[in-house]
């Protein structure tokens, strides 16, 4: 199973990609449970604004991340047209805000490039590597890792 | 309603064991399927130990059972089973179909016992004195040869052709050439050495009650005993029947028939006779008297059988189905054959379940809000249908949910027994209380928590209450009182085992603690110091001596209160006695909310906390401090805690004040909470935010409400404590 997340393995890998501001990520499709509209989460008070709040999936109480604040998109607008993709990570479901799911994509290993060292507000070891589609270029995320990262405040510290 | 007041100690009478009929009924029925399951598949050449072993067990259990619930019919037979398959087991007998048969209608008479029993009936109680007798016979190796038992064929039999033959080991296929006449006989039917001869009249009710069996009359003579009856009879039946009908007054021991010389007896007539007819006869008997079950005299001396055989049906070599098929005819006619009350289903089915019944209702809760607008007069039809489908989805919804809560009497009610024993035992006097019986807690917890809570209960008994002098002498009641109450509160159940005995000395943990190494200080306090008790290993025999003893399996009680997430919390003054409160979390429990606006946001308070709520006057709150307010509630100033604040509620309209005020109690303070609007009271279903989230700070969970939403649970002992710092 953690063979899944070393990224740059031999064969095509499927990810599912979306939309932050004018960023494009991607995300191994396997850790995606389903994709659905957004609707307005129970806020829980005292917690980092990007984490909007909690949602009712089917009788299962799920917190949801807006990527988007994560990220520092410019804006993060709630319309109609706001996803919200549900994760299973480890037994935990978790519901991250995108802008927009463009698509399922399968990357073969050597459209992948390994990231550079950059400055940015993603934790570098979050980052698979860069995938390379003609003009586009797809940040490939380790959404496991990023989420089990303590300042995503998803999971108690001492977990 | 919820609170149950039971005298353990010294009357203990009133404690009752009906409420665990119920369970011993559905397990001896589990038991005695199994058990013919395993008969029935019984090899009788290879059968091995484990399988013997495995029939055996079955039988003990039922036997135990019904010992304890003084079912003494049922344990009877069944220990006569029991002593059977022992020797069975032990081989010092070999398993013999016959052997197999009498267990099977065994099963089937103890089934039928257990149903009259459940249903308070036990006037038609199948008798068992003729199985008993013949499993005796089977445990002394008298039948093992195969040959009949004497006491089986009534002993003098003028006509020759009219022969019994009874074959219980070997069932050939062989038509069996029994009694069952066809012309009318003249019977002298005399009965001998009755223990009440009254029984034998009975047997004059039987000729009238049931059509076509024939005269009867009575015949008195001078010389006759006192304890004999003798009757003519005028019948068509064979002998073979009336005994069997008769054994239910009288003792077939006691019965000799013989047939009155002078009248013609249809000789040879009734081996020509269809079978249909005789077996139709039998089948008359069987339905207009009700009860075969269980009766019938030798082992194949079954009415399905005698059918069969005298209509030259071969039987087939497995006979072990043929007579269970033809001993379950009996108890259909006689009882409503009980049907399985229960059925045993995997909990993470009834999870499924629950979740998709609460999809459902938030699925109808968004019809329902969709359609308010609709014109009634156009819709009406819809309408309707959506009002029908709110009701059903929420019947739906509560039977669903109610199937994994049990109230905690289910625990609660062993204890009364126990205690009674144990104080006996102990020379001790013990009053036992409990309290919060009804308080409902998910089954899985029920199940877990039963373990530590006996222990606790029993630690009490035996180490906190002392002995009746000593008491007297420290002067308290010679009585001593252990409590046991159960509550929700604050989004945990809380249990707590409390007694008036001698409590726990602090000088003496301490020492014991320094002893085994521990690193403590004398100015612990002395919660922390009660906690040390739950050290491993401080549970040794010298500390039951030395430290009055509370130290047995705490650490195990710990544990598995731990692996449930509860917390167990020790208050205990040296010579008052001591309390131990075990909180569990509510992971399914269902509980009484009552929901709170603040701002746009809607908050769930647990009912139990809710003292009571009212509107607040400005003037009513005052500062300590320019910050900390308190209000004044009949003579008591509490704080106030603004919803508003803790969860920093965002404000749209600046004109919107809280100005409802709610009193909540939890861990025995108060403090006043402020809120914008009370909505309502609801069942709530407590979910877990860590599942998927994590602990979130004065909320002890989530529920979804009937529109879909996530509303959070308060946790308010967090929030009472949160007020003390």
């Amino acid at each position: 199973m953690e063979k899944i997340n070393d990224g740059i393995g031999a064969e095509a890998r499927e990810y599912l990609t979306f939309r932050l501001g004018r960023e494009e990520y991607g995300i191994d499709i396997l850790k995606v449970q389903e994709i659905r509209g957004y609707e307005p989460p129970t806020r829980i008070a005292n917690v980092p604004t990007f984490i909007k709040g909690v949602v009712n999936l089917r009788g299962t109480i799920v917190p949801i991340v807006d990527m988007r604040l994560r990220f520092n998109c410019a804006n993060a607008q709630y319309d109609s047209f706001t996803v919200v993709i549900i994760l299973n990570l480890h037994q935990r479901i978790v519901g991250i805000v995108v802008d927009s799911v463009s698509d399922v994509m399968g990357l073969m290993p050597e459209q992948l490039r390994s990231a550079p060292d950059i400055e940015s507000v993603i934790d570098a070891e979050s980052v698979i590597g860069l995938g390379s589609l003609g003009e586009r270029m797809l940040i490939l995320l380790d959404i496991e890792k990023l989420m089990s990262g303590v300042d995503m405040g998803l999971v108690t510290d001492a977990c | 309603m919820a609170d149950v007041h039971h005298e353990g100690g010294g009357a203990g009478a009133d404690f009752d064991l009906s409420q665990f009929y119920q369970i011993f009924f559905e397990e001896a029925g589990e038991n005695l399927d199994l058990m013919e399951q395993m008969l029935l598949s019984l090899n009788l050449e290879t059968a091995d130990d484990e399988e013997l072993n495995g029939i055996f067990r079955c039988a003990h259990s039922v036997k135990g059972g019904a010992a304890t619930f003084g079912f003494t019919d049922v344990a009877e037979l069944t220990h006569q089973m029991e002593s059977l398959l022992d020797r069975l087991r032990r081989h010092e007998l070999k398993p013999t179909s016959a052997m197999v048969d009498v267990l099977l209608e065994s099963a089937d008479a103890s089934r039928g016992l257990l149903a009259c029993h459940q249903n308070g009936n036990t006037a038609d109680a199948p008798p068992t004195g003729e199985l008993v007798k013949r499993i005796r016979m089977l445990v002394s190796g008298e039948a093992a040869s195969g040959a009949p038992g004497p006491q089986l064929s009534p002993p003098p039999k003028p006509a020759p052709e009219v022969s019994v033959v009874v074959q219980p080991a070997v069932p050939s296929p062989a038509p069996v050439q029994t009694s069952i006449a066809d012309g009318l006989r003249t019977l002298e039917i005399r009965m001998s050495h009755l223990d009440q001869p009254s029984q034998a009249d009975a047997i004059v009710e039987l000729f009238r009650d049931i059509p076509g069996l024939g005269d009867i009359q009575a015949i008195t003579s001078s010389d006759m005993a006192a304890d004999s009856r003798v009757f003519e009879v005028k019948t068509t039946s064979s002998n073979e029947d009336l005994l069997d009908l008769f054994a239910f007054h009288v003792s077939r021991d006691h019965v000799m028939i013989t047939e009155k010389s002078g009248e013609p007896s249809a000789v040879g007539e009734h081996v020509a006779q269809p079978a249909s007819l005789a077996s139709g006869s039998v089948a008359a008997i069987a339905s207009s008297f009700g009860f075969f079950d269980g009766a019938p005299g030798a082992p194949d001396g079954q009415p399905a059988h005698l059918a069969a055989s005298s209509a030259g049906v071969s039987l087939p070599d497995t006979v072990e189905k043929s007579p269970r098929s033809g001993a379950s005819k009996a108890p259909a006619v006689s009882s409503v054959q009980p049907e399985a009350a229960t059925i045993r289903v995997a909990i993470n089915k009834v999870d499924q379940l629950i979740n998709l019944v609460g999809e459902l209702v938030i699925t109808q809760a968004m019809l329902a809000q969709n359609s308010r607008t609709l014109d009634p007069s156009v819709y009406q039809q819809l309408l309707s249908g959506l009002s029908d489908l709110d009701r059903n989805t929420r019947d739906l919804q509560e039977s669903v949910m109610s199937i994994r809560m049990i109230p905690m009497s289910v625990v609660f009610s062993r204890f009364p027994r126990m205690l009674r024993d144990l104080a006996g035992k102990l020379g001790k006097k013990v009053d036992f209380v409990t309290l919060g019986e009804a308080t409902e807690l998910d089954k899985g917890l029920v199940e877990k928590i039963t373990d530590p809570l006996t222990h606790l209960v029993r630690n009490s008994c035996d180490h906190g209450i002392e002995l009746p002098g000593e008491r007297v002498r420290a002067g308290k009641p010679e009585t001593g009182t252990i409590t046991l109450s159960a509550a929700h509160q604050g989004g945990s159940i809380v249990i707590e085992v409390r007694d008036d005995g001698k409590g726990m000395s602090r000088e003496k943990i301490l020492a014991k603690a320094r002893e085994r190494g521990l690193d403590v200080s004398d100015q612990a306090p002395d919660s922390e110091v009660w906690q040390l008790i739950f050290a491993p290993g401080f549970s040794t025999a010298e500390v039951v001596t030395d430290v009055s003893g509370r130290g047995v399996g705490m650490d195990v009680v710990k544990r598995n209160i731990a692996s449930l997430n509860g917390t167990v919390d020790i208050e205990s003054i040296e010579g008052q006695g001591m309390k131990v409160s075990v909180r569990l979390p509510l992971t399914l429990a269902i509980m009484d909310g009552m929901s709170v606006g603040v701002g746009d946001e809607v908050y769930i308070l647990p009912l139990s906390s809710v003292v009571e709520s009212f509107q607040v006057r400005s003037d009513a709150v005052s500062t300590v401090g320019q910050g900390a307010q308190l209000v004044k509630v009949r003579d008591e100033y509490m704080p106030v805690i603004e919803l508003e604040k803790v969860f920093q509620v965002p404000r749209y309209g600046a004109d919107k004040v809280s100005d409802i005020m709610v009193v909540i109690e939890a861990e025995g303070s108060r403090v006043v909470l402020l809120v914008d609007e009370l909505l309502g009271q609801q069942q709530v279903v407590v979910k877990n935010l860590e599942t998927n989230y994590r602990k979130v700070p004065n909320v002890s969970g989530a529920t979804i409400l009937g529109d879909g939403k996530v509303a959070l649970i308060l946790d308010t002992g967090a929030l009472v404590r949160r007020s003390r710092h």
